[in-house]
């Protein structure tokens, strides 16, 4: 039984998740839903580019940004599903009878949820570099998206976790994590001038989600330096620290009834 | 040797319910103790807190030698079918051994090894690649006991498995139980509201009613605690039926006997009313005293079923 090294316990339950994930053919429909969203975006994009309505930079602006916040979507989703999912499954017991602690289950869970992002984003290089080859945007794009594409991936991720953990089915996990993410969403969709003012920009900075497309937008469409807005990642990064830190802390608390005291 | 499992007042509630209270009971080494109770009766909790998945609100425990206080070192040492089972629908059997294994600490090498030994054991070796949604009940519950063995336990908590299966299927499971305990020497805790199952492989027997032990120690000292022989069928000739009714009317130990209409050489002999202990071993001898040859006995309540009904209460 002890011939050969053992590995710990949550790159174990990493490999069998991402098995489930991308054989199990979860994952791939996932990526191939988005890769849908973003050629029928790219296509309008590129007809509007034609026409000289949005400018070359704006069209990978908006590719980057609808890339970050999708693949937050494709990752939330497999997040929200990793607790409540087993419960629902009545695999979670038997997960739990292993000698392995809570937390390094929760943490290869995230990290297999985590994985939707890279691939998302790996779909969408094509269309960046279709859309933005010949203004010297790609690099930046390249850079940019995976910056706060990981950070927005990594606090979305250990949201769904945590939704997850205490959620009572499945199926409030997944609808309480999507309405969180919406509302957080819903700012990008005000009017500019509601995003004018001390309060408006305090709104953009605070939410993460709104600093992390808007740094996209400065430093894609605005042409600003990586650095010269980086003060817009505070909020991204921070947000990403606290909501993980919490995430492996609450998994102490995972039991087989949602919230159940041990 | 020291015990595989020993609890002293172990209890637990669920807010202002009182699922477990007061379990205390030893299991040895080799040991297959069968947990009885009604639907309710706090098996499943008393299996959960054993295995530590929750914790005693109250009491002690120590499982291979590891007080509770360490469930880690505890989940080391045990193997569990749990009541739900836990087939994830995707994986192959083979994968879900492996799995597992590698979750108790062995490499992939070992865990692969272990598993395919498990697979050929468990007669699932020809379905080790096919996934867990096409294995049937009876297959699915040999895969949860083989699971319950990758790390060798020394312990082995299994919750109703035996529960849904056809006869063959549950005979197949209990040649597994009972091949767990002696091949291997693991002590087995069965959970199972199926007596016969408990009379079928278990050495002892512990019934909960309400969350309280009520009986605990081998099938016959629990069946002496509660069960007595009531009543008895025996069959003679047609011939001898009306004599063997004089003379075992005239038993000690013996309170009446008529013949069963439209049944000829059987009767129905009343052990429970008889003057003294009833006594089904008197009814025979004196039978063959009075040259009457029986040609059957049944003794009606003195199974543990009887004892079990007794106990809690629904006689």
């Amino acid at each position: 039984m002890s011939a050969g090294r053992s590995a710990p316990g949550w790159w174990v339950v990493l490999g069998q998740e991402l098995r489930d994930v991308w054989l199990g053919g979860r994952g791939p429909a996932l990526t191939f839903a988005f890769s849908l969203i973003l050629s029928a975006v790219a296509y309008l994009v590129a007809t509007n580019t034609a026409l000289n309505f949005l400018e070359q930079r704006e069209a990978v602006g908006l590719i980057v940004q609808v890339s970050v916040a999708m693949g937050g979507i494709l990752v939330v989703i497999a997040a929200a599903d990793a607790i409540s999912g087993e419960r629902d499954r009545g695999t979670l017991e038997a997960l739990l009878l292993a000698p392995v602690p809570r937390r390094q289950i929760a943490a290869g869970k995230l990290a297999a949820a985590l994985s939707l992002w890279p691939a998302a984003f790996l779909v969408a290089l094509p269309y960046v570099w279709f859309l933005g080859r010949g203004v010297g945007v790609v690099g930046d794009a390249v850079v940019v998206g995976l910056l706060v594409g990981t950070l927005l991936a990594l606090e979305l991720g250990a949201l769904g976790l945590v939704v997850s953990l205490f959620a009572g089915s499945n199926r409030v996990s997944l609808a309480l994590s999507l309405f969180v993410l919406l509302a957080l969403f819903a700012p990008t969709q005000l009017s500019a001038g509601a995003q004018q003012g001390w309060a408006g920009d305090l709104m953009l900075r605070a939410n993460p989600l709104t600093a992390g497309v808007h740094y996209v937008g400065r430093v894609l469409v605005d042409g600003h330096s990586l650095g010269s807005e980086a003060d817009l990642l505070v909020a991204p990064a921070v947000a990403a620290i606290v909501l993980a830190t919490v995430a492996l802390l609450a998994s102490g608390r995972m039991h087989l009834r949602p919230g159940g005291a041990r | 040797m020291a015990a595989a499992v020993v609890a002293e007042r172990v209890g637990r509630d669920y807010g202002a319910v009182c699922a477990v209270s007061d379990l205390s009971f030893e299991v040895e080494p080799g040991d297959v103790v069968g947990v009885l109770g009604r639907n309710g009766a706090g098996k499943t909790t008393s299996i959960r807190v054993l295995t530590t998945i929750v914790a005693p609100t109250r009491g002690r425990f120590a499982v291979a030698g590891v007080p509770h206080t360490r469930p880690d070192e505890i989940r080391r040492r045990i193997g569990v079918l749990p009541e739900g089972g836990g087939y994830p629908a995707r994986q192959t059997g083979e994968e879900h051994l492996v799995y597992h294994a590698r979750l108790r600490g062995a490499s992939r090498p070992s865990a692969r090894a272990a598993a395919a030994a498990l697979l050929e054991e468990f007669g699932l070796a020809d379905r080790a690649r096919t996934p867990l949604h096409a294995y049937s009940l009876g297959m699915r519950r040999r895969l949860g006991i083989a699971r319950a063995l990758v790390n060798d336990p020394a312990v082995v908590f299994l919750d109703e498995p035996t529960l849904g299966l056809d006869p063959a299927g549950r005979r197949v499971v209990l040649d597994h139980v009972r091949a767990v305990a002696g091949g291997r020497g693991a002590a087995v805790l069965l959970s199972t509201h199926l007596l016969d199952d408990v009379e079928a492989c278990c050495t002892r027997v512990l019934i909960l009613h309400h969350g309280r032990t009520v009986a605990a120690g081998t099938v016959s000292e629990v069946v002496a605690l509660a069960a007595a022989p009531r009543s008895a069928v025996v069959r003679v000739a047609p011939d001898d039926a009306r004599r063997a009714v004089a003379v075992l009317a005239a038993t000690p130990g013996v309170g009446g006997a008529g013949e069963a209409p439209d049944r000829p050489g059987e009767l129905r002999v009343d052990l429970a009313a008889g003057n003294g202990a009833a006594d089904p071993a008197a009814a025979l001898r004196a039978l063959l005293d009075a040259d009457i040859a029986p040609l059957g006995l049944t003794v009606e309540g003195a199974r543990l079923s009887d004892a079990f009904l007794e106990m809690t209460g629904a006689a």
